[in-house]
């Protein structure tokens, strides 16, 4: 009997996919106004309160995702694949739905929206993964770049020369951002011993 | 990030969509008219 979403034609499911994410963030000066950037790709940021289409980046005119293609809304089936993304300074779940291309390690869809967001020290989250990279502050850039850190992770930036120009509140740019989407909070567990939860991690 | 090699390809069609309704305009409470002067 072939794989369902093979030679009998793709699978259909009735829920959309949940699946882990990052991105960077970028928002205004007193941290209110804030969006959420694709790490990679376009530089767009994602709409509020609408659905995100996947989009080829390399302009073709070919369905997303393309399956000899890249494109797509790109997502994880377990958190610690993304320790290795540049510059991640939200971490959540995101839906996906449409078209969507299952890989060994995650998915590419056609259509997206965040569920669960949380603001991470990028600097803990590549040295530890989610469960132990919370934040205390917002570090804005000119430009309206941010990047959340840990205290001591900005005592270190600022021995070491890290441009620090303006820190926000984090819990002032988290509600910002959770409000913007108007999605839940992510709340990061330590793995439990049953193996519940996605991936590596537990999600309260 | 490298998320391997393609599998299968599914189509999802949620009952209901996972995104948020645009919030609704605020309801616009017309002005009182002015009270008209007791007799």
């Amino acid at each position: 009997m072939p794989e369902p979403g093979t030679a009998a034609g793709p699978a259909v499911l009735a829920e959309a996919i949940d699946a882990w994410r990052t991105w960077t963030l970028a928002g205004s000066n007193d941290g209110l106004d804030v969006r959420l950037y694709p790490i990679a790709g376009t530089g767009k940021a994602w709409p509020v309160r609408e659905p995100v289409l996947g989009r080829c980046a390399r302009r073709r005119s070919h369905a997303v995702p393309g399956l000899d293609c890249t494109c797509g809304i790109h997502a994880t089936h377990t958190i610690d694949i993304l320790r290795r993304t540049r510059d991640p300074s939200v971490l959540g779940t995101v839906a996906l739905w449409g078209s969507v291309a299952e890989h060994e390690h995650g998915w590419r869809a056609e259509f997206g929206y965040p569920q669960r967001l949380a603001l991470i020290c990028q600097l803990c989250f590549w040295q530890r993964g989610g469960s132990s990279s919370s934040c205390d502050i917002v570090v804005r850039h000119r430009g309206g770049r941010m990047v959340p850190l840990c205290t001591p992770h900005l005592d270190l930036c600022r021995r070491y020369g890290y441009p620090v120009r303006r820190v926000l509140e984090a819990s002032t740019v988290e509600r910002a951002v959770l409000g913007a989407y108007a999605v839940d909070v992510l709340r990061l567990s330590v793995p439990s011993a049953s193996g519940a939860g996605i991936g590596d991690h537990a999600v309260v | 990030m490298d998320i391997g090699p393609l599998k299968r390809v599914i189509e999802v069609e949620p009952v209901s969509l996972p995104v948020p309704e645009e919030l609704p305009e605020p309801e616009r409470v017309p002005e009182a008219e002015p009270a008209e002067p007791a007799p």
